[in-house]
């Protein structure tokens, strides 16, 4: 590769200042479908809530995980309390009966027990008592998780949002709060990228191919495992937090509210200045991580396009170029990504701060209380551990906002697509018959989302058990129009009409099953020559599967395959030829055998021999339904019974070849002439 | 193991039951291959990990130093400063050891110190959570400039892979790899070898201090030692195998993905969205459950050595408390004073026992942790470098000669090529091509045509005999020489993203827009160009949906002619143009053709007669070669048959004959 660029040096280096600021709008992705992707507060409380209701269908196992999160609340009321009878009457020395302050209620069982004991004694019942709590709830060990290492690339992190899981407790209770945690997360993201992955696979075609695939890839696999998480930042954890925060601010009033009430209303500020502090920065949170998502997204779009195409970038030999794209846009979205972390670091610092001025100010009141004598050494170990269990709660009740903001983009991410338009929804619930009259064009005429006409007052018969050519010149309209068939696009004017019925009426499934398109393009997918077929038509038995290869002109090639149609294709069947996969789509659409069978360009990558047989074929096929074929090649269109003949976007002339050969004046005439050979009508 | 073997073995995953060993010598392997990606950050790296080093001395310090001030000298007060401590606290010598004469400080005293302490950790609180921040970004910074190098290099080395591999691994598992292995090579320079490296230096600290405070205390770190250990031996080769099930299905529930999106228009045209959903929502339950199975062994796995580590941790503190109850003596020399500040068993010493044993049992419990995510990881490795691994099959040699300046002829020479060994495609095949002439390679669907074109592309190499330009033989040229003398329009017309004077002047930097307006000409593009909305200006969509296939196919021609290379080949040119444009961008071509040579692949007829030459290719060779009238006027030759059914339909050739 050429010296100039390096790939192993770092590019860019920019004021990190500017990048946030300043060039917040210039931002721009591959997004064709999905651009407005500015989200306000109230868009972000309504996504969110829309997300809550996402709970509904596993609501079993979410009750289960609340009831398994109070687990915590057992450490965090006791050890504080155990600490300080360690601290004075351990280490201390003191006589147990020296109490002067009130413990807790629920420590009156232990302390009950403790009464008369030495400190060796007091300390041996206290190992006990902290063994039990290890084995049940893992006290003194640590939580359950299973995080494998993540980088700091969506993908990772995705993969560790939906099954790292993740308890507070340990022992058995932190087992067992995994397992549902994991399980619930998991059916949630597999309900929710379910719904996602059909929202996407059922857009109107139009759309589907303005969609980018990256980006679809993206919104799927990385965007829906962020879902779950919201759901649980808004309902478990604040809940969780406030009646544990709760309990602990109770437990100070209870305790020590006689000895310095001052104690109390300090750790209720903690909650008003934790939410003033985050709640301003929320907005410029999400719009961090809304452009580090879409950069993400971008990159991947720019690596499966490069890929996708890797023919022609290696034979036009733009490796350099498209390796440069994929750099380029790979450093803007690990950029992006580190521009996310520094708001996050710097809203955690400002919180930081001033909750541990806070604290040091109140712990300073505390250690002149112990100076004094009124406290001993333990309460104050006591104290500061429940006022940094309150300030944590405080500080992650403010940071719930901010949470919610990362994943909101991913949401939107998501419902969008799930929101769309689907094919379905344009459609009524007629069944359709078989086919009697044929299909009518009723004053049609199509534009593109643009406004450009790609088909203008269309007004065309085609009656059934005939085989019908579509000719014209390149964009005249041809595919278009044969795409208002199976609805794949839908007038703009006019409609479409099926044995009288309008297309529209008719129920999608129905319409689709009576009416085939075997596209211009030959999509394989990398499964066996049978599953590719089956797509088609799963139903189909082993003797149609031969007899559509057969009639397709596949046999020929397939014979010489090691498992015959159970070979598996390459990627997107790249191991074959062009003509190869032409003549396996042919086969795919003829399996079908549905009324009405629609080929566009069928023959343009086959050989005269298998062109003529697939022909005969055809001509033999539309004795009881109605073939339509878009083609150029002379050899294929003078067998029709009628010709279509258009340019730029209108039906001209309309007969069999002959008769449109007969007259001198004719455009079909003019453009066979052209063809090259004699014509042979005139031979 | 049997759930976790699947029917889907992408090329290159080592089976589930052979997962890749992780031994010492491949950590240092792989190590070995990230260290160009990491060399042009050493300064970076090294400095940044002796900040890391200096701020956890600073730390340490600072903690024992405030414990023993807290706890001993404010809260319970019974001592005096130390002189070290009193300096640092700019407290004169009547709060120390020597001064005043009184055994314990007055309460005066403690509050004074106690505020001197506070005002410290405020300092310390302002300029730690600043430099955290630094050094964070700074961090991030360096690690994503490697992954960075990496994903690049990644893909770079993927773009000049062979076709061959290409057309057998899918997509989406590229995409997978690069997107989300690459990530793990960043872990493994931070979790491999940096995080042992900062566990064991935590580790010997934290015995450190335990050593100056009590050696005994080390045997009951020693007695959890073994069973963890042999615990983790007993868990490895599950974790690892099923750390491998999961990459595998969740690489492949990627790839299917890809895949369906790919094809959306047949799924949408065959109403097959049920079977897809039903497909995806059955890849996408094998990769969660997978994804469940290999954590809940590493759980069940941490689980065990926290119960055990809990119980050791435990155990010290109740032997810690009745020393701290009996104030025993400590005897810590006075040079680490500065480091573990206790003259007894006192509540400070209590704390800091408690913390370190505390400590050293959760670094170890890191450790068993971090080598269960490290099977992970390596088996992530393992497939990320399969791709850097994979030698290009087409590679320039290492003194290229250079291009002629002047292509007079091209030969292939008793070539053969066949993609499977099985099914020779090419077979012993000659052909001569000279400077001026239009040569139609024309056969049956199948026949090698597109392949006999790759080679001159060097896309592919003759598995015997050669290629020659002016009797050169093409592997003796470099591979960009090559391809940059040669444009080609390829039958698929594929588009890019960009505009379409982006897509006509693709991968030619700085072109100006004459060059594209008239290849676009030549093309016979211009027409319709001008007619979209922005002109050449104009986007295209994810392969240029938005152009009718004829459109598109005009676009690649003209983004072959652009390239005004000597050598031009045209891969069904005319296959979705209308007679009309076919006729008038032929008349172009053969024009602006006349100082190169030109190749045509096609089946139309109106086509080939324009050619020169026509090469009938059948059966891996060319069957037959001259003008069109030479071979029409051969009685019964092959392209004779073939024209006749072209124009009359085969039935009637066969009548005919």
């Amino acid at each position: 590769m050429s010296d100039g660029s390096d790939p192993n040096t770092p590019r860019r280096r920019e004021g990190l200042l500017e990048s946030i600021f300043g060039k917040g709008g210039r931002a721009q992705y591959d997004d064709q479908v999905d651009i407005d992707t500015e989200l306000s507060n109230k868009e972000t409380f309504f996504l969110v809530g829309r997300a809550v209701g996402l709970l509904k269908p596993v609501k079993k196992l979410f009750f289960a995980k609340f009831l398994l999160s109070t687990g915590m609340w057992v450490p965090g009321l006791l050890l504080p309390w155990i600490g300080k009878i360690i601290v004075d009457h351990v280490v201390g020395g003191k006589a147990l009966d020296d109490v002067e302050l009130r413990y807790p209620p629920f420590m009156d069982p232990i302390l009950a027990s403790l009464q008369g004991l030495g400190p060796m004694q007091i300390m041996m019942v206290l190992s006990i008592l902290y063994v039990g709590l290890l084995f049940f709830i893992g006290t003194r060990a640590g939580g359950t998780g299973a995080y494998l290492y993540e980088g700091s690339d969506a993908a990772t992190q995705a993969e560790n949002q939906i099954s790292g899981g993740g308890s507070e407790a340990g022992g058995l209770w932190g087992l067992l709060e995994y397992w549902v945690n994991v399980r619930l997360t998991q059916r949630m993201v597999n309900l929710l990228r379910t719904d996602l992955f059909e929202g996407l696979t059922r857009l109107s075609l139009t759309t589907v191919q303005d969609q980018r695939i990256g980006d679809s890839m993206y919104r799927v696999l990385y965007d829906a495992p962020m879902v779950p998480d919201v759901v649980y930042q808004l309902t478990l954890r604040p809940l969780a937090i406030l009646i544990a925060a709760l309990i602990q601010i109770y437990l100070i009033e209870y305790t020590y509210g006689d000895i310095s009430p001052e104690l109390v209303w300090l750790a209720w500020s903690a909650f008003p200045i934790a939410i003033a502090i985050t709640f301003p920065f929320s907005g410029l949170i999400r719009r961090t991580n809304q452009t580090k998502r879409a950069a993400g997204s971008s990159t991947t779009s720019s690596m499966e396009e490069s890929l996708d195409s890797i023919t022609a970038v290696q034979s036009l030999g733009g490796m350099e170029r498209e390796k440069e794209r994929f750099a380029e846009r790979s450093e803007e979205s690990f950029l992006r990504e580190r521009y996310a972390i520094v708001v996050w670091a710097i809203v955690v610092a400002l919180g930081g701060i001033f909750l541990s001025s806070l604290l040091i100010y109140w712990g300073r009141g505390v250690a002149h209380n112990v100076i004094v004598g009124l406290l001993t050494p333990g309460d104050f170990f006591a104290l500061i551990g429940i006022l940094v269990a309150i300030f944590y709660a405080a500080g992650e009740l403010g940071d719930t906002w901010i949470f919610v903001q990362e994943p909101a983009a991913a949401l939107r991410r998501v419902f969008f697509f799930i929101d769309q338009e689907r094919d379905e929804d344009a459609h009524g619930e007629e069944e359709m018959g078989t086919l009697s009259d044929g299909v009518t064009f009723e004053n049609l005429s199509y534009e593109y989302p643009d406004g450009s006409a790609a088909l203008k007052e269309i007004d065309l018969e085609l009656p059934t058990n005939s085989f019908v050519a579509i000719v014209g010149p390149t964009g005249a309209g041809k595919t278009s129009l044969a795409y208002m068939i199976p609805a794949l696009l839908r007038p703009t004017r006019g409609r479409v009409l099926i044995d009288g019925i309008d297309v529209t009426r008719v129920h999608l499934d129905s319409l689709r099953r009576q009416v085939t398109y075997v596209f211009q393009e030959h999509l394989l997918l990398s499964e066996s020559i049978r599953d590719n077929l089956g797509i088609a038509n799963p139903d189909a038995t082993e003797s149609e599967l031969l007899d559509a290869l057969q009639t397709a002109g596949c046999m020929d090639f397939i014979a010489s395959m090691p498992q015959g149609i159970d070979t598996v294709l390459g990627r997107s069947g790249e191991t074959l030829s062009v003509g190869q996969q032409q003549r396996l789509s042919i086969a795919r659409g003829l399996i079908r055998n549905s009324q009405i069978l629609i080929l566009d360009e069928p023959t343009a990558a086959l050989d005269p021999v298998a062109e003529n047989r697939l022909v005969e074929a055809l001509t033999e096929i539309s004795k009881d339904r109605l073939v339509i074929v878009i083609a150029h090649r002379l050899s294929t269109i003078r067998r029709a019974d009628r010709i279509v003949f258009m340019d730029q976007g209108r039906v001209l002339e309309v007969g069999s070849h002959d008769a449109l050969m007969r007259d001198n004046e004719s455009q079909y005439r003019r453009y066979a002439m052209l063809q090259g050979v004699d014509s042979p009508a005139e031979r | 193991m049997s759930e976790a073997r699947f029917q889907v073995n992408l090329p290159g995953d080592p089976d589930v039951e052979d997962a890749p060993r992780i031994t010492g010598r491949r950590i240092l392997e792989l190590a070995a291959k990230t260290w160009p990606f990491l060399r042009p950050l050493k300064m970076h790296l090294i400095f940044y990990l002796i900040l890391i080093g200096l701020s956890g001395l600073v730390g340490t310090v600072a903690y024992t130093q405030g414990l023993d001030l807290l706890s001993n000298k404010v809260l319970v007060g019974e001592e005096k400063l130390l002189p070290l401590q009193a300096s640092l606290l700019w407290l004169d010598d009547s709060f120390g050891d020597a001064g005043a004469g009184l055994e314990v400080p007055t309460d005066e005293q403690r509050k004074i110190v106690l505020d001197r302490l506070l005002i410290w950790m405020a300092i310390l609180l302002v300029v730690g959570i600043g430099s955290f921040i630094a050094i964070w970004y700074w961090g991030t910074w360096i690690w994503h400039s490697v992954n960075q190098s990496l994903r690049v290099a990644m893909v770079e080395h993927s773009q000049h892979l062979s076709l061959r591999h290409h057309s057998d691994t899918r997509v989406g598992d590229t995409v997978f790899r690069v997107y989300q292995d690459s990530a793990q090579i960043i872990n493994l320079i931070q979790e491999g070898l940096i995080g042992p490296m900062g566990l064991l230096f935590g580790l010997i600290w934290a015995i450190v201090l335990i050593v100056l405070l009590a050696p005994s205390l080390l045997l009951a770190l020693f007695i959890v030692v073994v069973p963890t250990v042999w615990l983790t031996i007993a868990f490895t080769p599950r974790i690892r195998r099923r750390a491998l099930a999961n990459r595998v299905a969740n690489s492949d529930l990627t790839s299917r993905l890809q895949e369906t999106f790919v094809a959306a228009k047949i799924i949408k045209a065959n109403r097959a969205e049920d079977g897809a959903l039903q497909r995806f929502d059955k890849d996408s339950h094998r990769a969660l459950d997978a994804a469940f199975r290999v954590r809940l062994e590493m759980i069940v796995l941490s689980l065990l050595v926290m119960m055990m580590g809990g119980l050791c941790v435990i155990s010290t503190e109740y032997f810690m408390a009745s020393w701290s109850n009996e104030r025993l003596g400590l005897n810590v020399p006075a040079a680490m004073a500065f480091l573990v500040p206790f003259v007894a068993w006192n509540l400070g010493a209590f704390q800091f026992g408690r913390d370190q044993t505390g400590g050293a049992i959760g670094q170890g419990y890191g450790a068993v942790r971090m080598w269960s995510q490290l099977q992970d990881l390596f088996i992530a490795l393992e497939r990320a470098f399969f791709i850097l691994d994979l030698e290009p099959e087409v590679e320039s040699p290492d003194n290229p000669e250079p291009f002629p300046v002047e292509v007079e002829r091209l030969e292939w020479r008793a070539v053969d090529f066949a993609y499977e060994p099985s099914h020779p495609v090419l077979a012993s095949l000659d052909l001569v091509a000279d400077v001026g002439t239009i040569t139609a390679i024309v056969g049956a669907t199948g026949s090698g045509k597109s392949t006999l074109m790759s080679m001159l592309l060097r896309l592919y190499d003759p598995d015997q005999g050669a290629v020659s330009i002016n009797g050169v033989d093409l592997k003796r040229l470099s591979v960009e020489d090559v391809r940059a003398n040669t444009a080609i329009a390829l039958q698929k017309n594929v588009l890019f993203t960009g505009s379409v004077a982006d897509n006509i002047g693709y991968a030619i930097p700085n072109i100006d827009r004459d060059r594209i307006v008239e290849a676009a000409k030549i093309a016979c593009a211009d027409e319709f160009i001008d007619e979209l909305d922005r002109g050449y200006d104009t986007e295209l969509g994810e392969r240029g949906v938005k152009l009718s296939t004829g459109q598109r196919q005009r676009l690649s021609i003209a983004r072959a002619v652009v390239r005004d290379t000597p050598i031009l080949i045209l891969d069904e040119p005319t296959a979705s143009l209308d007679a009309v444009n076919e006729q008038r961008v032929l008349a172009n071509l053969e024009q602006w053709g006349r100082q190169r040579v030109v190749f045509l692949i096609t089946h139309r007829l109106s086509t080939i007669r324009e050619a020169d030459t026509i090469a009938f290719l059948e059966e891996g060779r060319i069957a037959e070669l001259g003008s069109h009238d030479e071979l029409m006027s051969r009685e019964d030759g092959r392209y004779r048959r073939f024209v006749r059914a072209e124009t009359l339909g085969l039935a009637e050739a066969m009548r005919d004959e």
